[in-house]
């Protein structure tokens, strides 16, 4: 009895900093987010206002529409990172040549703060000066100048492929570390029973590796979807709202709109939809858990 | 340590001003924001200008608080809801008093002397108060007008004695200098308001207006001047391609790259640009020339942008911070701005300063600017409209010109609707 | 049989150096734009190598505005996050395998849910805590938000590190007298070190990245990070690109040494067991 209850505590020890400093740095700001939600705000001057901004935002255009266009930039980023990072793991870990040196070239964009690698894809990506439409008109590709961030599609596929730019490495580090824990015979005996390679990573690269997949890429959704640097840098959600996600959408609200009552309710939404997901995408592991001790 | 010195020091100040005795032992510290303290060319005059009036009042230091100046707002936002806003800052007049996060000034400027007041029109003092108390004390601003490349334009067989006075003379000319990867002009239509100050240009240089006089109405398509106006304008971009490609993305920073480099033979700017353009591009000293904006209807005026230093509502030592407004706003530091930066005086008693008169392209400007309207727009939600709804507008009609009139209708409908829930 | 595994090599080469091509090209480019005199950048066609390469924008950033003093707060910065976020982490991590293995999942939601609003709603209060404590303009002010920030990763990250530590060990340190805490120092920490070293570097690069924080938390010139010095090189009115970009190597060097230096533990670490959770 005794022995357990002292074991509890020692736990409630362990477990209890973290806990606390979250409650006192984190917990204070959630909850006066979630408070000024109810409010409306002018600056200084807050009135109590219920629900009335979460009905203002649910029945904006504005706000659907910028969730549409998160969802299709996490899910292609998302997808993106997860894909290509996959791939590179898979050929890195075959090379042996010049192997450190190659990943930490690799590992270069995501070493870069976010805004610093947005302002320079804004330089290189510049219709009249950048060196991108250079080089595409120089070896026949366009044959004139495009502009990269000033169209829809473009512009969005733009800010994906710059986010996919600097989210891959963290992606392949984890995977390619994961690839090195997969035992060997278990890849042998699959050989010597006749498995080609799509089976064999099918069947045994991709079990081995699922947990550590999950992570990553819960992690990625929910950093993705609250991500603001480089579309803020980049196109600031334009042109004509084509990349603005909800992050830029309550960026503006609060800041240049000064209605924080209101992109707190952007904010608050936002967070139960990630919440939603993330419970939902983080049952997938508990097969997993159950298996490993 | 530092900042438990200055919470003292303003505790231990404010106290003592409460008690109604005068503070002598502790500097007080003002903290001075302003974006513009990031922009290279002024910081050798913002040091002096520290350096000055701190020799000159031993009891006060100021605190240049560095931003960038797209973080400028957010910063003084912060800082302003926990009541700590720096104390002097230039921030949208209209904006900010209505958040309440200024304090009103006219105490301040009524106690000066009847001559440092007139230095100032009622026009220009009018334009930095909000529900008629000063918020702040004009310091710089600038006047839009066309600027020319000679150089280009005497290639394209044109006169530069005689720019073009109408929108029709505009139009000959644009077509004449574009071509040979060189175009008239650019269109603005990046995500700043910028875009939305020369937009107006147009509109008022057509006899339209955006909004109507009390601003609790949107006109940009009900008024048929401005939708005019703004057809005319939009379409220089269209298949006319008299204007620079990727006016979707083009502020103020891409507009002056293209016409330094020769790539667009006028720009509608400020006369800061021409500062600029000497910076990026040397060879281009001497080879503009400035003419007003052509305009459809007589006396059509431009605008003049006005940039105000303001006391924060939160501030502790008002009276020092409106010692260093004042002098910041002097005239020795008004003419070393429009010399370095070109940034122009809204003093009117500069105007025979050897200095201002030295340079022809600025007695131009303020020529031009006599008749000029002054933005921003008093109201406490034009940074939003003017660089978000108003672009977002602009922008959908650049890709899709021919839904032009359905898109600035939607654009009245929103704007008013937002006016009038202010 | 041997040809098919060079084709197959061959092509694996091809791949890589494509996407190194991508991934590197940007950081070229960066380079060369920091190395151009300013009347170079916006020529047409842009130039890949110049004869009038020189060091001078960057003497210029490093002599003009007080590099050092940025780097010495960065540095202070993320290693104070470090240490503060490993160590928390760490004992979360722990308590979490040995003693409430059913409460990792809920645990680790409830990081993640401190993590799913975005930013700018969380800038304001936080300020005005750190405002309300008199920790405006200090080291620790920034320390705590991105320790908050760097938890839920680093935690999930220690969690399938030590669940793969055998509770055995545990077990053979209690007999030998040992208290908790001395396990847990002296005998589990040890063998987590790789673990707690890549955690480390994530950590630290979070920190020396941040940007938006740092701006607002800090209105003394004297204590801007980095990322804040090199932001305020972009004014609207004029941006130097030359020194934009020199800053930008700048700051990214030291972070680019530090991983290079701990790679080879940085893929061993994950490599022991973080990974199988």
């Amino acid at each position: 009895m005794r022995q357990w209850q002292r074991r509890r505590l020692v736990g409630y020890a362990f477990v209890g900093p973290v806990f606390l400093f979250l409650c006192a740095v984190v917990v204070f700001p959630l909850s006066h987010a979630f408070w000024i939600s109810l409010h409306r705000t002018r600056g200084l001057a807050t009135s109590f206002s219920g629900t009335a901004n979460y009905q203002r935002a649910l029945t904006d255009d504005a706000f659907w529409h910028s969730l549409g266009v998160s969802i299709q930039f996490t899910v292609a980023c998302v997808t993106l990172h997860m894909l290509i990072g996959l791939c590179l793991a898979l050929l890195l870990n075959e090379i042996r040549f010049a192997k450190t040196a190659l990943r930490v070239a690799f590992l270069t964009p995501w070493m870069v703060a976010p805004a610093v690698g947005a302002t320079i894809w804004l330089w290189l990506l510049e219709p009249q000066f950048g060196v991108v439409n250079f080089l595409l008109g120089a070896i026949g590709v366009i044959d004139a100048p495009l502009a990269w961030l000033g169209t829809p599609n473009l512009a969005l596929i733009s800010v994906i492929a710059v986010d996919v730019w600097r989210g891959v490495p963290f992606v392949m580090l984890l995977i390619l570390a994961g690839l090195q824990t997969i035992p060997r015979d278990q890849y042998e005996a699959a050989s010597m029973d006749g498995a080609g390679s799509w089976q064999r990573f099918r069947y045994i690269t991709l079990p081995n590796l699922r947990y550590l997949l999950v992570v990553a890429s819960t992690l990625d959704i929910i950093n993705t979807i609250r991500h603001y640097d480089i579309i803020g840098v980049m196109t600031a959600g334009g042109p004509a709202g084509a990349t603005e996600v909800l992050p830029v959408l309550l960026y503006n609200t609060a800041f240049r709109g000064n209605r924080f009552g209101e992109a707190a309710a952007i904010g608050v939404l936002l967070l139960l939809i990630v919440l939603a997901f993330a419970i939902f995408h983080i049952r997938l592991t508990k097969p997993e858990q159950g298996s490993a001790q | 340590m530092r900042t438990t010195k200055t919470l003292a020091a303003l505790a231990a100040a404010t106290l003592c001003a409460a008690l109604g005795t005068a503070t002598a032992q502790q500097p007080i510290v003002l903290q001075w924001q302003t974006a513009n303290l990031t922009e290279k060319q002024y910081e050798p005059i913002w040091k002096a200008t520290i350096a000055e009036f701190e020799a000159a009042n031993p009891g006060i230091k100021i605190e240049p608080v560095l931003v960038a100046r797209k973080d400028h707002w957010t910063k003084f936002v912060a800082a302003a809801l926990a009541k700590q806003a720096p104390c002097i800052v230039s921030v949208d007049v209209a904006t900010a008093a209505y958040n309440g996060y200024l304090m009103p000034m006219d105490k301040f400027i009524q106690a000066e002397s009847a001559e440092f007041r007139g230095a100032w029109s009622p026009d220009i003092l009018s334009a930095a108060k909000w529900k008629g108390k000063l918020y702040g004390l004009p310091i710089w601003g600038g006047t839009y007008a066309e600027i020319y490349n000679r150089e280009l334009v005497t290639k394209a067989g044109l006169d530069p004695a005689n720019p073009p006075k109408t929108w029709a003379e505009y139009l000959a000319w644009s077509k004449k200098l574009t071509g040979n990867g060189v175009w008239a002009t650019a269109v603005l239509g990046g995500k700043t308001d910028t875009t939305t100050r020369v937009l107006l240009t147009w509109i008022w240089s057509n006899g339209g207006e955006a909004f109507n006089a009390d601003m609790t109405e949107a006109t940009f398509a009900k008024n048929p001047k401005s939708l005019e106006a703004i057809k005319f304008y939009l379409g220089l971009a269209g298949k006319q391609g008299l204007a620079a490609p990727a006016p979707t993305t083009t502020n103020y920073l891409e507009q002056t790259n293209l016409f330094s480099q020769g790539k667009i033979a006028n720009m509608r700017n400020a006369y800061w640009a021409v500062a600029k353009v000497h910076d990026d591009n040397p060879a281009m000293k001497g080879n503009m020339f400035v003419a007003p904006i052509p305009a459809n209807v007589a006396n059509a005026p431009t605008m003049s942008t006005m940039t105000a230093s303001s006391i924060s509502a939160s501030c502790p030592h008002p009276e020092a911070a409106w010692k260093f407004i004042k002098f910041d706003a002097d005239k020795k530091w008004s003419i070393e701005r429009a010399r370095v930066a070109n940034w122009m005086p809204l003093r009117n008693d500069l105007a025979n300063d050897p200095q201002i008169k030295a340079d022809p392209l600025l007695a131009q400007f303020i020529q031009i600017g006599t008749r000029a309207r002054s933005y921003p727009l008093p109201s406490p939600i034009w940074a939003e409209i003017a660089a978000g709804d108003i672009v977002d507008a602009v922008q959908r009609a650049l890709l899709q010109p021919e839904k032009t009139d359905e898109i600035f209708r939607d654009l009245d409908a929103r704007l008013t609707k937002k006016l009038r829930d202010v | 049989m041997m040809r098919r595994a060079r084709y197959a090599d061959s092509a694996r080469w091809i791949l890589v150096l494509a996407w190194l091509f991508l991934v590197v090209f940007p950081f070229y480019w960066m380079i060369n734009t920091s190395l151009k005199p300013p009347s170079e950048i916006f020529l047409s066609p842009p130039t890949f190598v110049s004869s009038n390469w020189s060091l001078d924008a960057y003497v210029t950033v490093l002599t003009e505005r007080p590099f050092a003093r940025y780097f010495l707060n960065s540095f202070i910065v993320a290693l104070g996050t470090t240490v503060l976020s490993v160590t928390l982490a760490a004992f979360a991590a722990y308590g979490l395998t040995r003693f409430f293995p059913r409460g990792a999942t809920p645990f680790v939601v409830f990081l993640l849910f401190t993590k799913m609003l975005p930013e700018a709603l969380l800038i304001i209060p936080y300020f005005q805590l750190m405002a309300s404590v008199g920790l405006l303009n200090s080291y620790l002010a920034l320390i705590l938000a991105y320790a908050s920030f760097a938890l839920p990763f680093s935690v999930w990250m220690l969690i399938g590190f030590f669940r793969s530590i055998p509770r055995d060990i545990d077990e053979a340190a209690k007999i030998d007298g040992a208290s908790y805490l001395q396990t847990f120092f002296l005998v589990i920490l040890p063998l987590a070190k790789p673990g707690l070293v890549a955690v480390a570097l994530f950590t630290f690069l979070i920190a020396w990245n941040s940007y938006l924080w740092a701006l607002v938390l800090t209105t003394d010139a004297s204590m801007h990070v980095l990322s804040v010095g090199v932001a305020n090189m972009v004014g609207e009115y004029r941006v130097q690109w030359n020194e934009l970009m020199a800053a930008a190597v700048i700051a990214a060097v030291p972070v680019m040494l530090l991983f290079a230096f701990f790679e080879k533990h940085l893929v061993n670490a994950i490599t022991s067991g973080a990974v199988k959770g």
